[in-house]
C-alpha cells in the first residue's frame, strides 16, 4: 500500500505539470515565415533570412539569386561581414564562399582575449561554416578568459554559441557549467513565463545556444520540464515580430525546441472548440511540436475521461487514431450523456516528450425534446374536474385557456434528450406570458420535480402584482435554452386569457416606462445669511470709530504733544516707512494676498526698521545725557 | 455701601492722578481706546449675531492683543519697574512694540476678510 500512496503521489504531482499556455499556430508559423521571406536589404538581413528559414525548415525563394548577393556583398576585411556570409551561404546548398589565406589569417587573429565575445564567435562560426581549420583549444581559452571580462547574457550566449562549433575533444566543462548559471538569471513570471529581463531576443537565442550546446555534448541541459514550458511560453507569446532579427531568434528556439535530443515540449490543442455530439461525433486534437507540426509518430491515449457532473468514468486507455495529421476519438461511441466531461491525454512514444499529460475539457452537446405537455384549468376549490389538454412541439394550442381568481392554470411537461431520450435539466426554463396589446410581459421560473417532470402553476389572485392586474390574453411561450444544447427552444404553446379580480389599475397604464422625462428638480441656491439693517450697521462703524475721538481728546487733556519732534532724516524716515506700512495693511485688505504684502512689507519693514533703530538710539543718547547731566 | 465703594474710587483715582506720570498717563489713555473698541465690537456682536464670524474674531483679537502690547508697553517703560527691565531700554520696549504690532496686524487684516 506504501507503493500505491506513492504512485498516487507521483501522478498528482504530474497531473499539475505545466502545460504550454501560449505557442505558435499553424497562421504564426506562416507569418513568421513570411517576415523571413522579405527581401533582402543588406548582408545581415540575408544571414537572418537565409539561416532563419532554414531553422524552419523551409529553404529560400530564389538560392541562385541569394548566393550571388551574398558573394556580392561581402567585405573580406570585416569579421562580421565574412561571419554573415559564411552562415548564409553554407545554409544555401551548392553556395561556396573562397576566402584569401590573409582572409583567413585575420579570422584565426581573431580568435584572442583581446576580441570582444560577439567577434570571437563570429570568427569561429565563420571558420567553421567556411569548412578551415580552427584551434579549438585556443578558442576555449580565450573564450574563458573573455566572460571573466563581460558578464552579461547575451555575452555568455554567444560563449554557448561559439563553443557548440568547436571539436568534442576540447575542454568545453566550464562552458557547459554556464548553462545553469545563466538559467539561474531566469525572472519567473507568475509561474507562467521564464524569461531574461534583456528580453525575448535573448532568452530565444539563449535556448537555441544551449540546445545546440548540449547537443554538441551529448549532456543533458540542466532545465526542469516545467522551466522548458515556461521558456516555451514566453518566447511564443508574441505572435507578431517587431525586427528581423527578433523574429531570426524566435525561428532558431523553435528549431532547437523542435529538434533536440533530450526535450521536445508538446502542444496538444483541439481542432476547433472542444464540442462533440450526434452530428460531430469526433473528438479531434492537435498534437504537434512547438512549430506545429504534427508528432505523426506518437501514440495518443486518453488516461480517462470523467463526467464533471456525476464524477463518473467514461473512457479509460482509449487510443486515439491518426488521420491526415489530426488525432481523432469517436467521443459519441461511447454513449455519454450531455454535459462536460474532464479528459486526461497522455502523449507517449518519445522519451524527449515534456508536457505530454494534458487535461482537457470537452463538451457533449445534445438536442432536446418536450414531452407530455399538458396544459389544464384547475379549480380552485377542486368542485369541477381537471380539463387537460396535451399539446405537441412546434404545434400552438387551439383554443384559448380562461383562468380568473377560481382557477389555476397549470403546465407540465418533460425535457429529455432527442436521441437517447434521458431526462434532461437545462440551466433554462423559463414560461414567459405576454400580452400583445399593452406589450407587458412577464417571466417566471418551471422547476423540476423529484422525477424530472417540469411543473408551472399560476394563481392569477396570487401573481396580480407582477401583471399589474390588467386582464387579457397572453400568449404563453416555453423558453428552454443551456449551454449543452443544440436546439435551444422557444415556443409559443397556447393563448391564456387571465382575469384578475379587481381592475383597479386604470387601462392608460403602460409597462413601467423608464424612460419618459422625469418631473423637474428645481435648484435650491444658498440662501445668503441674514443681514442686518444697514442703519444698525453704520451706527456701529461710527460707535467703534468714535473711541479715537475719545483718545485725541484726553491726548490733548494731558497736554501730549510733538513739540519734541527732531526732523532729522531717520526720524522722517521712520515715520514714512511707519505710514507707509500701516497704509500697506490697508491695500492688503483691499487689493493684495499674502504673498505680495510680505514682499512689501519686508522692503518697507526693513527701512522703517533702519530709520527707526537711528531715531530711537538718538532718542536714548539724548535721554541718557539728560538723565546723568 | 455704596458710599464707601464711591470713595474708594474717589480715593484711588486721586492716588492715580498725583503719582503717574504724563507718559503712562499718554498710554493709559491708549489704554482706554482699544477697551472700548474691543467691547463695542463684542456689543454688536451680541445684538447682531456672528455673521461674518472671521470678521469679528479679527476684529475684537485685534483689539485684544493690541490692548495686551499696550500693557506690556507700559510695563516697560515704567520707570519704578526699572529693576526688572535692566537690560531693556524704553527706546527697545517701544521697537518691539511697533515689531509684534506689524506682526498683529498681518494675522488680523489677513482673517479679516
Amino acid at each position: 500500500s506504501g507503493l500505491v500512496s506513492l504512485l498516487v503521489f507521483v501522478l498528482a504531482l504530474e497531473a499539475q505539470a505545466l502545460t504550454p499556455s501560449h505557442y505558435l499556430v499553424a497562421s504564426d508559423v506562416d507569418r513568421l515565415q513570411a517576415v523571413l521571406s522579405q527581401p533582402f536589404t543588406d548582408l545581415k538581413s540575408a544571414y537572418f533570412s537565409v539561416v532563419g528559414l532554414s531553422k524552419l525548415g523551409v529553404s529560400v525563394a530564389d538560392s541562385n539569386d541569394a548566393c550571388s548577393f551574398i558573394k556580392a556583398n561581402v567585405d573580406s576585411s570585416s569579421i562580421e561581414a565574412l561571419f554573415y556570409a559564411a552562415e548564409a551561404s553554407q545554409a544555401i546548398s551548392s553556395c561556396e564562399i573562397h576566402v584569401s589565406n590573409e582572409t583567413r589569417d585575420s579570422l584565426h587573429a581573431a580568435v584572442s582575449e583581446d576580441s570582444t565575445v560577439s567577434q570571437i564567435h563570429q570568427a569561429v562560426s565563420a571558420l567553421s561554416s567556411l569548412g578551415l581549420p580552427l584551434a579549438s583549444q585556443e578558442v576555449v581559452s580565450a573564450l574563458k578568459a573573455r566572460i571573466s571580462k563581460e558578464d552579461n547574457v547575451v555575452a555568455i550566449t554567444l560563449a554557448l554559441q561559439t563553443a557548440s562549433r568547436l571539436s568534442q575533444q576540447a575542454e568545453l566543462g566550464e562552458i557547459l557549467e554556464e548553462i545553469e548559471d545563466l538559467a539561474a538569471r531566469l525572472d519567473d513570471l507568475g509561474g507562467v513565463y521564464l524569461q531574461f529581463e534583456e528580453g525575448l531576443e535573448a532568452t530565444a537565442l539563449f535556448v537555441s545556444a544551449a540546445y545546440a550546446l548540449s547537443d554538441h555534448v551529448d549532456m543533458e541541459p540542466p532545465l526542469k520540464e516545467d522551466q522548458v514550458i515556461q521558456l516555451v511560453n514566453s518566447i511564443f507569446s508574441k505572435k507578431s515580430w517587431d525586427s528581423l532579427s527578433e523574429a531570426f531568434s524566435v525561428a532558431s528556439a523553435a528549431a532547437a525546441l523542435s529538434n533536440n535530443r533530450f526535450h521536445k515540449p508538446v502542444v496538444v490543442s483541439a481542432v476547433g472548440p472542444a464540442t462533440v455530439s450526434h452530428s460531430h461525433p469526433l473528438l479531434q486534437l492537435h498534437v504537434t511540436d512547438v512549430l506545429c507540426q504534427p508528432l505523426s509518430s506518437a501514440n495518443v491515449l486518453v488516461e480517462s475521461a470523467t463526467s464533471v457532473a456525476s464524477k463518473a468514468a467514461i473512457l479509460s486507455q482509449t487510443p486515439f487514431t491518426l488521420r491526415d495529421g489530426i488525432f481523432e476519438l469517436n467521443f459519441m461511441a461511447s454513449k455519454p450523456a450531455s454535459g462536460y466531461y474532464q479528459f486526461s491525454v497522455a502523449v507517449t512514444g518519445d522519451s524527449r516528450l515534456v508536457a505530454n499529460h494534458v487535461e482537457l475539457k470537452v463538451k457533449v452537446s445534445t438536442k432536446v425534446a418536450i414531452n407530455n405537455m399538458d396544459l389544464s384549468v384547475v379549480d380552485k376549490d377542486q368542485s369541477i374536474g381537471t380539463k387537460t389538454t396535451r399539446v405537441e412541439y412546434p404545434n400552438k394550442g387551439k383554443a384559448s385557456f380562461i383562468a380568473d381568481s377560481h382557477q389555476n392554470f397549470a403546465m407540465t411537461f418533460q425535457l429529455v434528450d432527442e436521441t437517447t431520450g434521458v431526462e434532461l435539466t437545462p440551466h433554462q426554463t423559463f414560461v414567459r406570458l405576454h400580452n400583445q396589446k399593452t406589450g407587458q410581459e412577464v417571466v417566471f421560473v418551471a422547476e423540476p420535480d423529484s422525477k424530472n417532470l417540469y411543473k408551472f402553476e399560476l394563481d392569477t389572485a396570487e401573481r396580480k402584482t407582477e401583471f399589474d392586474s390588467i386582464s387579457g390574453t397572453y400568449a404563453l411561450y416555453l423558453m428552454v435554452g443551456d449551454a449543452t444544447l443544440e436546439n435551444p427552444v422557444l415556443w409559443n404553446v397556447a393563448d391564456v386569457v387571465l382575469k384578475f379580480p379587481d381592475e383597479e389599475a386604470p387601462s392608460t397604464v403602460q409597462s413601467k416606462n423608464l424612460y419618459v422625462p422625469k418631473p423637474e428638480i428645481q435648484h435650491l441656491f444658498r440662501e445668503p445669511e441674514k443681514r442686518p439693517p444697514t442703519v444698525l450697521s453704520n451706527t456701529f462703524t461710527a460707535l467703534v470709530l468714535s473711541p479715537f475721538l475719545l483718545l485725541l481728546i484726553l491726548w490733548f487733556k494731558l497736554g501730549a504733544n510733538i513739540s519734541n519732534f527732531s526732523f532729522s532724516p531717520s526720524s522722517v524716515l521712520f515715520h514714512v516707512g511707519h505710514a507707509a506700512m500701516l497704509g500697506l495693511m490697508y491695500v492688503y485688505w483691499t487689493h493684495l494676498n499674502m504673498f505680495q504684502t510680505l514682499k512689501y512689507l519686508a522692503i518697507i519693514g526693513s527701512l522703517t526698521f533702519l530709520a527707526g533703530n537711528r531715531m530711537l538710539a538718538q532718542k536714548a543718547v539724548k535721554r541718557y545725557s539728560l538723565h546723568h547731566l | 455701601m455704596s458710599s464707601s465703594v464711591i470713595s474708594v474710587i474717589s480715593r484711588f483715582l486721586e492716588e492715580y492722578n498725583s503719582s503717574t506720570s504724563t507718559k503712562l498717563k499718554v498710554v493709559d489713555a491708549y489704554l482706554l481706546y482699544i477697551l472700548l473698541t474691543g467691547a463695542l465690537q463684542f456689543l454688536y456682536c451680541l445684538l447682531v449675531g456672528t455673521f461674518p464670524f472671521n470678521s469679528f474674531l479679527s476684529g475684537f483679537i485685534s483689539c485684544v492683543g493690541s490692548f495686551i502690547l499696550a500693557v506690556c508697553l507700559r510695563i516697560q517703560i515704567n520707570p519704578q519697574n526699572k529693576a526688572e527691565f535692566l537690560s531693556t531700554s524704553p527706546e527697545r520696549a517701544f521697537a518691539d512694540f511697533l515689531f509684534a504690532h506689524t506682526v498683529l496686524h498681518l494675522v488680523a487684516i489677513n482673517f479679516v476678510g
